[in-house]
């Protein structure tokens, strides 16, 4: 176990103990892939795949689109760990279910995390295939912690994050857009409960207190990766246009069939961040 | 959510039992709009309380009685008194009943409450048809395991109330020559009202009025492919730079006075349901 196990909670240890031992090797890079971008997960060299199920103390994912299994080995050359499916509040799940497999990616060590997820995009620059990279975020998620462990990730919602969304991989990360000669524009994610998608009201206040993008996940994720150290960097997938006033149907089938194509953006940023000096 | 099937199908039998009708609309009446259930041929009256799994209610002026009956010969199903995510039960819990009129066969749904009005437009009294929803509350009655039975994952909210509905609604009100708007409900969690610096920040999100319910309903209304017909009263004036405190004998008073108006408009919804299908 990598130095954060001394704050994790009983259940996080006992978790990433389980994980150790089905996988020796220290990771550097945690990767939780959201709606449609399961793809990445694939292109893990000497991988290692440890299901939730067979996890202790993990709940189940149940949401479409998304598998539930951690995916260990190498990731362009740098040893990672990858969530194949996460689990979301719209589920019925706890926070501490939400973030306890990110807990158990900090207990192993991981020093950065990526995460992604699919969004509806709010900002009228953006269109459907974009990929945001986040630069803050608006929680409106309601989220309960969990009061009595000390140390653990209930105090960690509480302590205040300045920069959970790291300026200096920001940068990396759009220059690596550029290079593949597509952009990645910063924005601002805004953390819905769900399951519902938005109405054109919701969308229109969204948009006034600042968010370019909305969406149903990531939040609790990176604010316990930021309670163990751990920096992230974040994409939205931009899946749909969400235009209060010009407003279409939205389904989920096509939200993950867009994913996809935001997914392939997303993994050229990943693989090209992995062989950067500063992961 | 997997649970819910079996409730719904007994709460629909045990009504079954009580009442043969197929009801066309489902209705939903607010703080102080109780009386509007005189103007229903009623045909048979179930206490919540007896009803299985239907959860029963605490607030002020609400009575706890599903009316089955008929409008102008339009079979309709309405809960006299509803339940609200403040008095502590799931949202899950408290939408089961929109479930329940689902399941008799209810395609519409008319869901009424009483709000405080933020648009300085507005008048104590005056009724606002829902043309959109913000929902703040902290509770969502989807969350859990999706049955897909009873409808998809993740639900489109592009127009959960059904924008003609709204201009026949408006057009009922001309008719009868009444002050009715067209605007944004927000709804928060509650029990406490706002202060006033929530009231301007609702306001400056784009919400018109605010109230404590209606959208859990609405939210599962579409779940389940309903149709919605949403009339908010405004029972007081909440302008922050003129703020009164609120008398909640004064909000029960105006919205019962306000209530001819809503039996026009719900009247004459259900009837142009009834004649349109």
């Amino acid at each position: 176990m990598g130095e954060h196990a001394a704050s994790l909670s009983e259940s996080a240890r006992e978790a990433t103990k389980y994980v150790a031992s089905r996988y020796d090797r220290t990771p550097k890079v945690g990767i939780i892939l959201g709606s449609g971008l399961g793809g990445i997960a694939d292109l893990v060299e000497q991988s290692t795949c440890i299901s939730y199920e067979e996890t202790p103390c993990l709940a189940r994912s149940t949401a479409i689109g998304h598998q539930g299994q951690f995916v260990c080995g190498r990731l362009g050359g740098v040893e990672a760990i990858v969530m194949q499916g996460r689990f979301h509040f719209y589920e019925g799940y706890a926070t501490d279910d939400v973030t306890l497999p990110v807990e158990v990616m900090c207990g192993l060590g991981i020093q950065r995390l990526f995460v992604s997820n699919a969004a509806g995009g709010l900002n009228p620059q953006f269109s459907a295939g974009d990929v945001m990279i986040l630069s803050g975020h608006l929680n409106r998620m309601h989220c309960k912690p969990q009061p009595g462990v000390p140390g653990g990730p209930a105090n960690a919602w509480m302590q205040s994050t300045l920069r959970p969304y790291d300026p200096a991989l920001n940068r990396i990360a759009r220059q690596i857009a550029r290079q593949h000669d597509f952009e990645a524009p910063l924005g601002i994610y805004a953390g819905h409960l769900g399951p519902n998608y938005e109405t054109r009201a919701e969308y229109r206040y969204l948009r006034r207190i600042g968010a370019d993008a909305v969406g149903m996940s990531t939040i609790p994720e990176v604010l316990v990766a930021e309670a163990h150290g751990v920096r992230t960097l974040a994409f939205s997938a931009i899946t749909n246009v969400c235009s209060p006033d010009a407003l279409s149907e939205t389904t989920a089938e096509d939200v993950l069939k867009t994913a996809e194509e935001a997914g392939k953006k997303i993994s050229k940023i990943v693989l090209g961040i992995m062989q950067h000096s500063l992961v | 959510m997997l649970d819910l099937y079996d409730k719904i199908e007994e709460a629909k039998d045990f009504i079954a039992s009580k009442w043969s009708g197929t009801p066309k609309t489902g209705i939903i009446l607010g703080t102080g709009l109780g009386p509007f259930v005189e103007r229903i041929e009623i045909e048979a009256e179930i206490d919540y309380e007896s009803i299985p799994h239907f959860p029963s209610s605490t607030a002020t002026s609400h009575r706890g009685r599903l009316i089955c009956g008929k409008i102008d010969g339009v079979p309709v199903v309405a809960m006299e008194g509803r339940i609200h995510l403040y008095e502590g039960h799931a949202a899950k819990m408290i939408t089961l009943p929109v479930r329940v009129m689902r399941a008799m066969g209810a395609k519409w749904l008319i869901a009424s409450n009483a709000v405080g009005g933020m648009n300085p437009n507005y008048q104590a009294g005056d009724i606002m048809v829902i043309e959109d929803h913000i929902n703040l509350m902290t509770d969502n009655p989807l969350i859990g395991v999706n049955d897909d039975r009873l409808g998809p994952r993740f639900p489109d909210m592009s127009e959960p109330y059904s924008l003609k509905m709204v201009d026949v609604a408006l057009s009922i009100a001309r008719k009868n020559d009444f002050v009715a708007h067209k605007g944004v409900l927000v709804s928060v969690t509650g029990p406490n009202l706002e202060t006033r610096a929530e009231y301007r920040f609702l306001r400056l999100i784009g919400a018109d009025v605010v109230g404590m319910s209606v959208v859990p309903e609405v939210i599962t209304a579409v779940h389940c492919g309903m149709r919605v017909v949403g009339f908010s009263v405004v029972t007081d004036m909440c302008l922050p730079d003129a703020l009164e405190p609120a008398v909640v004998d004064e909000i029960i008073a105006t919205a019962n006075a306000a209530e001819p108006k809503l039996r026009a408009l719900v009247a004459g919804i259900v009837v142009h349901i009834g004649n349109s299908q």
